[in-house]
């Protein structure tokens, strides 16, 4: 056992860390996201010539043959930078159902989201099936495919969506161009900057030279597709509680009342420990769901779901205790700690909040 | 990073499983896991077996007697011990006095000390806490005059664990009035045969005799049983602490009860409970993997520092919240109480299954003292906002 990242790692997260601090800060990032629900072309042509877009995808797909810690560590720095580019739902969601494929169309696919050019979304939820994301209503029939997604990240973005569709009792994945006649995106933007959508597919032709994914292969790239996308986004809620602890320390500090730091008063200092100590116990639940992922222990998915759990726990005490502790500038939108706790809001609701995933790890 | 154990490692966990099969004393196991209360001798058997093992140092430096080991197989160690129910390792020797005597102690104490305490033909016990000095324990009044070749103490401590066995007593005194409380304190090593030493008993809510008040009159300790330098017994002090709160959170023996509540309860129709388990047995793991982050940081040559308050703060609110689900999930059958003595009536009452009823009440009672020894929680959230915040 070994808890110590390697130089590589330690690496990689210098150079994220370095460019949040450089080139994305909280005044770009609102600008970002006032102007462009989030993305920003340049910026995705920086993260492609930096190699991040390689990130996770196999040499022989032209990756870098990274695996979930080393996405976790790049999601734990976006995190207190609060990214809003859309790199968990190319890299990680589409990377991975991509990834799992044998179709060389996927292969394609891949090198053309790694060099920045093509954006690709996976469209699994539905109107109706909550958080069961197997039970699908969207199917295919005599070569058409026709159905609703809702929720679907980046939509607005997205040149192709990978489609969880039924074919008779089987499910199956297909590559479909938003382009393709029948394909209608209706998008808005999300409670934190970024933006998702409601795709409707009708009447729409796919071949079967566009499944990239057959039978239990498709359940299980989605299931699959889940639990890394939920590591991620709770690497990225260690990153944003670490940030909110410690920017509402250095606020505390600087923040007068009663002739003397606020920072003083024991009550905000052990409510601050409080959030640190979540923080903390968080992180070290991350190490554990990334390491075991990382390693295809049969316990994976488990410890995610109860990640998972606690991270919808902790991020929103650490969430609400930094607004509160910054008072009313604690709500006003221009400050950044107000963002964070919107963010937390929306992992926790992403791919099964924590309800959801207490019972999951409950019945587990 | 790697969370795979080596075959190096493996091996060790077979080790220990062997001296959990064939050498923990099987009078010790019985009693255990029947759930009842062990004997000053049970617990020395105990000890005197890890002792025989080569183990009883299992955190001390090779040097000194201890294994030496990794992080690793401390870990391991600590977990095979945990899921075998064996008792807790009494910490005022192994844990406290042995660490700050082999760090600040000479030589000839080194000589006289270390060996007993591995070998546990001594029981110590922990003289900090005074009926005036809980949180603010510097303030301590006990008095160690200087008299010749002997220092004179008086005074009392209080809350002192298992006094009642204990043949010395590492003892926090004040032998000069400083400006600053701290600076006047000296670590002294009492014996507890000296003329003028009383114990006498506190009995806790749960009904048991754990704790004492010891009071000294005019006892005379020779001054060669003074650790380090006198005044600087501060020092000394907060390094102990920082090594108590580690393993403190007794995560094997929590995963233990865990496996027992959650066999015992799989079939209530009681979902809010198994949220509530689960919902646990989240924040355990994510204690263990604290507890494994910081070995890491030691084994790369940090220091447990303020990082083991955390360790201690969330370990005995789950250590709480662990007595509590066993108090809600026997219901009603809490009732019949069951003492150190056993019921007050010469049959076991019809609803008693074990530690699962009877003993859930005052193991929730017990269990109160957790997030007080130790530092109390609300000042190991002072240490974490001074040393880790810094505010």
């Amino acid at each position: 056992m070994n808890l110590s990242y390697s130089d590589e790692q330690n690496m990689l997260r210098e150079q994220v860390l370095k460019f949040c601090e450089s080139d994305y800060t909280f005044d770009v990032r609102e600008k970002i996201v006032e102007s462009n629900y989030g993305h920003n072309p340049e910026t995705w042509k920086q993260f492609a010539d930096l190699g991040w877009l390689a990130v996770p995808f196999s040499e022989e797909n032209g990756g870098f043959n990274f695996g979930p810690i080393e996405l976790a560590v790049i999601f734990e720095e976006f995190g207190k930078a609060l990214v809003a580019e859309p790199y968990l739902a190319n890299v990680v969601m589409s990377g991975s159902v991509l990834e799992s494929s044998s179709n060389e169309l996927a292969k394609q696919t891949i090198s053309k989201i790694i060099d920045g050019t093509t954006q690709v979304s996976v469209a699994f939820s539905e109107a109706n099936n909550g958080y069961n994301f197997h039970d699908i209503e969207t199917s295919v029939e005599d070569g058409k495919l026709n159905g609703v997604k809702t929720v679907v990240l980046n939509a607005s973005f997205a040149n192709l969506f990978l489609v969880y569709a039924r074919n008779g009792d089987k499910p199956v994945i297909y590559l479909v161009d938003a382009n393709a006649a029948g394909v209608s995106v209706n998008s808005f933007s999300t409670v934190d900057g970024q933006n998702c959508g409601d795709v409707t597919f009708e009447n729409v032709e796919v071949s079967e030279s566009l499944i990239i994914s057959n039978d239990s292969d498709a359940s299980q790239a989605i299931n699959a597709m889940l639990d890394l996308a939920n590591l991620c986004i709770c690497a990225e809620a260690v990153g944003g509680m670490t940030a909110s602890y410690l920017k509402t320390v250095q606020y505390t500090k600087e923040r007068e009342q009663f002739g003397q730091p606020i920072s003083n008063f024991q009550v905000l200092q052990h409510k601050m420990v409080d959030m640190f100590m979540e923080a903390e116990v968080s992180k070290s639940l991350l190490f554990k769901a990334m390491l075991q992922l990382d390693g295809k222990d049969d316990e994976a998915s488990k410890t995610i779901s109860g990640l998972k759990a606690q991270i919808g726990k902790s991020s929103r005490l650490v969430g609400q205790a930094a607004v509160q502790l910054h008072g009313g500038m604690g709500v006003s939108d221009e400050m950044s700690i107000g963002h964070y706790l919107k963010r937390f809001t929306v992992i926790d609701a992403l791919f099964g909040n924590r309800n959801y995933h207490l019972n999951n790890f409950s019945n587990l | 990073m790697d969370i795979n154990f080596s075959d190096a490692d493996n091996q060790f966990r077979q080790e220990v499983k062997d001296y959990l099969e064939n050498k923990y004393p099987k009078h010790v196991k019985e009693k255990q896991n029947n759930g009842e209360q062990l004997t000053k001798q049970d617990m020395i058997d105990y000890h005197k077996s890890l002792y025989e093992q080569g183990w009883a140092g299992y955190n001390w430096p090779v040097e000194y007697g201890g294994t030496g080991w990794s992080p690793t197989q401390i870990y391991i160690f600590q977990e095979e011990l945990g899921y075998a129910n064996t008792p807790t390792i009494l910490p005022f020797g192994l844990n406290m006095v042995g660490p700050v005597i082999y760090t600040f102690g000479n030589e000839e104490q080194k000589k006289k000390f270390l060996p007993d305490i591995l070998e546990f033909n001594t029981w110590w016990c922990q003289g900090y806490s005074e009926p005036g000095s809980g949180s603010d324990l510097a303030s301590l009044k006990t008095k160690a005059v200087r008299d010749g070749d002997h220092y004179i103490v008086n005074g009392s401590k209080t809350w002192t664990t298992l006094a009642q066995n204990a043949d010395w007593i590492f003892c926090l005194v004040r032998t000069e009035t400083t400006q600053k409380k701290q600076e006047g304190i000296s670590f002294l090593l009492i014996d507890m045969k000296t003329e003028g030493i009383e114990v006498k008993p506190i009995i806790t809510i749960d009904g048991d005799h754990e704790v004492n008040s010891v009071f000294f009159t005019d006892v005379k300790v020779p001054a060669e049983n003074l650790i380090g330098e006198e005044g600087k017994g501060w020092t000394y002090a907060k390094f102990l602490l920082a090594h108590e709160r580690f393993g403190i959170a007794g995560v094997p023996n929590q995963k233990y009860s865990l496996k027992l509540l959650k066999e015992r309860t799989k079939d209530f129709a009681d979902d809010d409970l198994k949220k509530k388990i689960a919902d646990y047995e989240i924040e355990l793991s994510a204690l263990e993997f604290t507890e494994l982050r910081t070995l890491a940081a030691l084994a790369n040559g940090g220091h447990p520092g303020a990082e083991s308050s955390i360790i201690k703060i969330k370990g005995t609110e789950l250590q709480q919240r662990l007595t509590e689900m066993y108090v809600e999930a026997a219901g009603q059958y809490i009732l019949p109480y069951e003492g150190p003595e056993g019921f007050n009536s010469n049959n076991t009452p019809a609803s008693n299954v074990s530690d699962f009823s009877s003993q859930a009440v005052s193991r929730y009672l017990n269990f109160r003292k957790t997030s007080i020894y130790g530092g109390s929680n609300e000042i190991q959230k002072n240490i974490i906002a001074k040393a880790i915040l810094g505010v």
